[in-house]
């Protein structure tokens, strides 16, 4: 039987696990929508959640690890808008190059520098229940004794479908993607677009990578992102390279995560295992189910020159 | 208002601006005419900031102007309509005008006011809330001159605007750069039809490989003398296909320059080479764009298809071509039913196919010359699966020798080709077949020189003459006229006539293209 406890608890793991998603998938929208396709997603989250453990650990204060989780994923985003966006190298193989630098650099300087320290436990963020909401029956605590990462993540999403629709700048990066030439001769300077395309989804990935090591778990492990990065790439697919409907399909691919935590309580004896798998293959089948019928935008991973 | 002094531009070897000096006064209509490849465009953009010339200054109104982004140029007052819209085609109209706004807020109430006054004011009518994509390439333009007009811009660049219209809205387009320049603005019109822009132009700038060769003012000018300066050659002297393209034929001239073609005569007569049965084709977005399309060609004979661009020819090419999957209806080709097979099916049914888009669709640019024209005969030149590399070489040599394809050899890769070479390359495959049926040929002429031109259409002359039924998809009446037998007009994706291709039919034809169907007596 599912009791208001277990509902409580899924849900509450449900927006937990779909945070780190739906902060990346996001800010990779954005920088979709302007033309660049940041495969390096996952290597950027993993690099923030590294250097934000670190930072955090090394200070004791969360919120330099933030910084300094944030700051290595926008240097990671620099590299790549400069590899892909100047230099127009394959965004594609650009980004598996960074992924696996990533994984690479994130692992040998863990040994290195946390090694025996590896059991320390990392200075987090601390959750901050919102008064009397927290207190609602079986949704409060689920909702709303999130982390103030938490809050600010969902915050920041909202406010990214808003300037995305609304302002001269959302406008310019919807124009970008799509006929960048178009856009050049309206005034619109395509490659500083660009630019802050890719840096936008390197914060959002920095943050995502973050809520990872400070403000879920609090600890970092090897290769902690767990492929959350492809799964982000995928939610943006799935939304249709739309605000919401990106964000809803994080919160699919999170229920299907949570449901580890709430099958074996009702009983249901699934394996683990399966379980794991699961999110993973939502992705794919939703992805591979939808090629042909949305539309990317016209320009993505389309280098640009400009003049002629 | 704009004052041009000694602009260069080169683009590796080849010098796109040599030296141009023009100026234009507040108020004019100033002409730019000259052919494909004379350097119009790379004037324009230039102009507009698109590309930074090598050498030479521009004054604006007086000032300095040297822009380096089309952002400078919008700044100093230069709207320009370019040949490609700018217009982004997932917006609105109103999203289009408020591009490359700065501010915070969209200030979508002023915007769509303020297209409805420039609409008004110009007799321009603009939908606000449509989509782009689903405009008509008469409405595009519309939005972006409209777009251009936001700005009260001191300088307005059109860059071929004529080439995209049927004959009735070049009219309408010609009446708004006359209220446009009532205004104090300047109009540069770029255009390689002369006739077209006679009655609005005060002046005209003659462009050639690069230089401007001449300056004249229009009331006084010689019309001859002008597409003289142009071609650099006699217009006589070099056919119609040119004389007419540049509109200054006589009808005399090119009725008897249509009978110096080849005379059909079929081997096979009155034998069909291929037959569309009541074709249609819903693309991806649902729309319709072609309507129950029925057309039956014979052997031996040239079949024009008029239209204007975007009116169902490239889907049309698609299906023949198999690309593309024809929503309802049957295609034969000499009898046998080729509906929905693939590419190799069609190829070996003895049907050739010179595609639109030869660089995407028609040739591999990054493969040899001989590699290209033995490509869709693999199988006949190796042996155990090993290429014959020496039997390619000699069938290419052969080609090009009787083609007349200039290039460095069998083994050039076909991107270091001229334009009008690899279209060469492109027919002598598909035409060097023994067992062609039936030939597509779509758009064959896009962006070649005169020269290449007439050896195109003699090329397709020689195929009829040796049996092969021709469908000729051109958006170039005049062309149309001088090479096919007969003339079907298509209209948003329908057949809405058929004239015998006569230059006495060429006001007729014109009026069909633009949507016209006379009412039957």
């Amino acid at each position: 039987m599912m009791t208001a406890a277990d509902i409580g608890t899924f849900s509450g793991a449900t927006l937990r696990l779909a945070m780190p998603l739906a902060l990346a998938a996001t800010g990779e929208m954005v920088s979709e929508r302007a033309g660049v396709l940041n495969m390096s997603l996952d290597g950027m989250m993993l690099t923030a959640a590294f250097a934000g453990a670190l930072g955090s650990w090394a200070t004791g204060q969360p919120l330099i690890g933030l910084a300094c989780g944030l700051l290595a994923a926008l240097v990671l985003a620099l590299w790549q808008a400069a590899m892909s966006v100047t230099l127009r190298a394959n965004q594609l193989v650009v980004g598996i190059g960074f992924n696996i630098l990533a994984l690479g650099a994130t692992t040998f300087l863990y040994r290195e520098i946390f090694g025996a320290a590896s059991r320390d436990l990392i200075p987090g963020f601390a959750r901050w229940p919102v008064p009397s909401l927290a207190e609602l029956p079986v949704l409060g605590p689920a909702l709303f004794q999130q982390t103030a990462l938490g809050y600010a993540g969902l915050a920041l999403i909202a406010l990214t479908w808003l300037v995305l629709a609304q302002t001269g700048f959302g406008l310019s990066v919807r124009a970008v993607g799509e006929d960048p030439r178009g856009a050049e001769k309206a005034g619109i300077d395509v490659r500083r677009i660009r630019y802050y395309g890719v840096l936008y989804a390197g914060a959002m990935a920095g943050l995502a990578g973050c809520f990872l090591s400070i403000a879920d778990i609090d600890t970092f492990t090897e290769g902690m992102t767990n492929g959350a990065g492809y799964l982000a790439l995928a939610a943006v697919i799935f939304g249709g390279w739309k605000g919401w409907r990106t964000f809803l399909a994080c919160l699919l691919f999170g229920s299907a995560t949570a449901l580890q935590f709430l099958l074996p309580d009702l009983g249901v004896n699934v394996p683990v295992a399966a379980l794991l798998l699961l999110p993973y293959l939502l992705a794919l089948f939703a992805v591979a189910g939808l090629v042909g019928r949305i539309r990317p935008p016209s320009a993505l991973t389309l280098p640009y020159v400009p003049g002629r | 208002m704009l004052e041009i002094a000694g602009i260069s531009k080169r683009f590796g070897a080849l010098a796109a601006l040599d030296d141009i000096s023009l100026s234009v006064a507040d108020g004019e209509i100033h002409c730019l005419l000259g052919e494909n490849g004379a350097g119009k465009s790379t004037l324009c953009n230039v102009i507009f900031g698109v590309i930074r010339p090598d050498a030479g200054t521009m004054q604006l109104a007086g000032q300095a102007f040297n822009p380096s982004r089309p952002a400078d140029s919008l700044r100093a007052g230069v709207g320009m309509v370019h040949q490609h819209f700018s217009v982004i085609e997932t917006l609105t109209v109103l999203e289009n005008m408020m591009l490359g706004h700065a501010g915070t807020r969209l200030p979508r109430v002023a915007t769509a006011r303020r297209i409805r006054e420039i609409s008004e004011e110009y007799d321009l009518s603009v939908e606000s809330d449509r989509l782009v994509g689903t405009m008509s390439v008469g409405e595009r333009q519309r939005v972006e001159i409209v777009k251009c007009l936001m700005l009260a811009p001191k300088l307005l660049v059109l860059d071929e605007p004529t080439a995209v219209l049927p004959p009735a809205e070049v009219d309408s387009l010609l009446a708004v750069c006359r209220k446009v320049t009532q205004r104090g603005c300047a109009v540069i019109l770029v255009t390689h039809k002369l006739a077209e822009i006679r009655e609005v132009a005060d002046r005209v700038t003659v462009l050639r490989g690069g230089r401007a060769v001449t300056t004249a003012r229009l009331a006084e000018a010689d019309l001859g003398a002008l597409v003289r300066a142009m071609v650099g050659r006699d217009v006589a002297a070099l056919g119609t296909t040119t004389g007419a393209a540049h509109g200054v034929e006589t009808a005399a001239e090119a009725a008897g320059m249509t009978r110096t073609g080849a005379a059909p005569t079929p081997i096979v007569a009155a034998e069909d080479a291929l037959t569309l049965d009541a074709v249609s084709y819903v693309d991806e977005a649902g729309r319709r764009r072609l309507d129950e399309i029925t057309i039956v060609i014979r052997r031996g004979e040239i079949v024009g298809l008029a239209g204007v661009e975007g009116n169902g020819q490239s889907e049309l090419g698609a299906i023949l071509a198999g690309l593309a999957l024809p929503s309802a209806g049957r295609v034969f080709v000499d009898g046998k039913e080729i509906t929905g097979r693939p590419p190799a099916v069609i190829t070996a049914a003895g049907v050739g196919v010179v595609p639109e888009d030869r660089h995407a669709v028609g040739c591999i640019e990054a493969l040899s010359v001989a590699e290209n024209v033995c490509l869709s005969a693999l199988g006949a030149f190796s042996r155990f699966g090993m290429l014959r590399r020496r039997q390619m070489a000699a069938r290419a040599v052969d080609l090009m020798r009787s083609f007349d394809v200039r290039a460095a050899g069998p083994d050039a890769p076909m991107r270091s080709l001229s334009g009008g070479n690899q279209q060469k390359v492109v027919l002598a495959r598909e035409l060097s077949r023994d067992d062609l049926v039936f030939l597509l040929a779509a758009q064959p002429t896009r962006g070649l020189d005169v020269g290449a031109v007439a050896a195109v259409y003699d090329r397709i002359r020689t195929a009829r003459a040796i049996g092969t039924g021709v469908l000729l998809i051109s958006s170039e009446l005049d062309e149309l006229l001088s090479v096919a037998d007969r003339i079907l007009v298509i209209y948003r994706g329908r057949i809405i006539g058929e004239r015998k291709a006569d230059p006495a039919a060429r006001e007729a034809i014109g009026a069909l293209m633009s949507g016209h169907v006379p009412v039957a007596p």
